[in-house]
C-alpha cells in the first residue's frame, strides 16, 4: 500500500464512524416516540431551562476552545504559547462535551427529531451532526501523520455546529421566553 | 494516557448518556402509572417537558395547508396541573392556559401544515395536530406542560372578556371542557387571580359587582 492511500484510509475510518453516529442519532430521534419526560435537574424551574443553561455554558467553553486552539497553533500574534494551554484546551473541551450530553439525551428521548419549522429542523440536523463531528475529532486526535489542515477543519466544524445549535435553541428561548433560571 | 485521552472522553460521554437514558426511562414510566402523584410532586425528578408531538411529523414537502377550522381543542394538560384551550381558524390560532387560581397565558400564532407555533407575552407553545387531536408542549411563566387535547363543541370552548370595572382594566379567560369551568383574570396588568364563574349560556359573569360579557373565541 502506498503512503497516501494508507493516510486516506486512516482518516476515512474516523469520518465513517462519525457519520454513523450522526445518522444513528437522527434515526433514533425519528423512530423513537417522544415521551415528553426525562430526568430533571434540581434548582431549575424546568427541563427547558436546564438545557438552555447547560448549552450556554458549553458554548462559552467552545469559545475557550477556539481561543486556546488559535494560541496553540501560534495564530495569535504577540502571545507566546503557554505551557498550560494544551491542558486548558483538553479540559474545557471535555467539560463542554459532557455538558452537551444531558441536553442531547433529553432532546432525543423526550422531544425527538422534529421538522415542524425551519428552526426546529435546523436544530435537529445540527444536533445529530454535532456528535458525529465530535466523534470524528476525537478519533483523529491521537493519530499521527495526518494532514495539518484536518484537525483545525474538524475542530472548526464542531465549534460552528455547536454555536448553530445554541442559536437555534438557547438564544430562541432567551428571546421568546426570557432569561430565567 | 494522552493517546487514549480522546477515546476516554468519548466513552465518558457514552456512559453518561447511558446513565441518563436509563434514568429517563424510569422517569417516563412513573407518571404513566400515577398521573395524579406526578402532578402533586411536580418539582421532583419527573416533570412533563419539551416539545413532544406524539403524532406523525407533519409533511414538509407538500405546500403546507392551513388549519381551516374553526376548531377548538380543550382539556387538561398532562398531569392535570392546568387547563388549555386552542382555538384555530384559517391557519391562525389563539391559545389560553390557566390553572383557575393564579396562572394564565394568552398566546397567538399559526396552525399550518400539521404544526402549531404560538407565542405570547408569558410563554410559547409548539404542537402538531392531526385527526382531531393536538399534541405538544406549552411553556408559560417558566413552567412547561405537555398536552394531548381533543376537539370540543360549544358550549365547551374558550371564552374571553375584556371590560373596565371600577376604572380598572380587566381581562378574563375561561375554559369550559368536560363539564368543568376554569377561569383566571388579570386586573390592570397585575397578578392573575381566579375569575368568578361564567354563565356559558348567556356569556356573562359578575366581576366585582359588575356584569361583564364574554365572547367565545373561535380563532381569528
Amino acid at each position: 500500500m502506498t503512503a497516501p492511500t494508507a493516510s486516506a484510509v486512516r482518516w476515512f475510518v474516523p469520518i465513517a464512524v462519525g457519520a454513523a453516529v450522526a445518522v444513528t442519532l437522527g434515526v433514533y430521534g425519528q423512530l423513537h416516540t417522544p415521551t415528553g419526560i426525562a430526568v430533571n435537574l434540581a434548582g431549575f424551574s424546568g427541563p427547558l431551562t436546564v438545557k438552555v443553561w447547560l448549552a450556554t455554558v458549553a458554548v462559552l467553553l467552545a469559545f475557550v476552545q477556539l481561543g486556546s486552539a488559535l494560541v496553540m497553533f501560534g495564530k495569535v500574534p504577540g502571545i507566546a504559547t503557554p505551557s498550560w494551554i494544551g491542558t486548558l484546551h483538553r479540559w474545557s473541551g471535555r467539560v463542554a462535551f459532557l455538558l452537551t450530553v444531558p441536553v442531547a439525551v433529553h432532546c432525543l428521548y423526550a422531544v425527538g427529531f422534529q421538522s415542524f419549522d425551519a428552526r426546529v429542523l435546523i436544530h435537529s440536523l445540527l444536533g445529530c451532526l454535532f456528535f458525529g463531528a465530535f466523534t470524528v475529532k476525537m478519533l483523529i486526535l491521537p493519530k499521527r501523520g495526518m494532514p495539518g489542515w484536518l484537525l483545525p477543519l474538524v475542530g472548526g466544524v464542531v465549534f460552528t455546529v455547536l454555536v448553530g445549535l445554541w442559536l437555534t435553541s438557547a438564544l430562541w428561548f432567551f428571546t421568546t421566553v426570557g432569561v430565567k433560571i | 494516557m494522552r493517546r487514549y485521552g480522546p477515546l476516554i472522553t468519548l466513552l465518558g460521554g457514552l456512559t453518561l448518556a447511558a446513565v441518563l437514558l436509563t434514568l429517563s426511562m424510569t422517569a417516563a414510566r412513573k407518571p404513566a402509572e400515577k398521573p395524579a402523584a406526578a402532578a402533586e410532586f411536580g418539582a421532583s425528578a419527573t416533570e412533563t417537558v419539551g416539545a413532544t408531538p406524539t403524532t406523525a411529523a407533519p409533511p414538509t414537502t407538500a405546500a403546507p395547508a392551513p388549519l381551516v377550522g374553526p376548531v377548538t381543542y380543550a382539556g387538561k394538560v398532562i398531569g392535570g396541573g392546568a387547563t388549555l384551550a386552542i382555538a384555530a381558524r384559517d391557519g391562525k390560532a389563539i391559545a389560553y392556559l390557566c390553572d383557575g387560581r393564579k396562572i394564565e397565558a394568552w398566546l397567538q400564532g399559526t396552525a399550518v401544515g400539521g404544526a402549531m407555533s404560538l407565542t405570547g407575552k408569558n410563554g410559547n407553545l409548539t404542537g402538531t395536530y392531526a385527526g382531531g387531536v393536538v399534541t405538544g408542549s406549552i411553556t408559560a411563566r417558566g413552567k412547561t406542560w405537555t398536552f394531548r387535547l381533543p376537539t370540543v363543541a360549544p358550549p365547551s370552548g374558550l371564552y374571553r372578556a375584556t371590560a373596565t370595572v371600577r376604572n380598572a382594566k380587566v381581562v378574563a379567560g375561561w375554559i369550559y371542557s368536560n363539564g368543568e369551568l376554569v377561569g383566571v383574570m388579570t386586573t390592570n396588568d397585575g397578578d392573575p387571580t381566579a375569575a368568578p364563574a361564567l354563565d356559558t349560556s348567556s356569556g356573562t359573569a359578575v366581576i366585582d359587582g359588575q356584569t361583564v360579557y364574554a365572547e367565545q373565541v373561535s380563532g381569528s
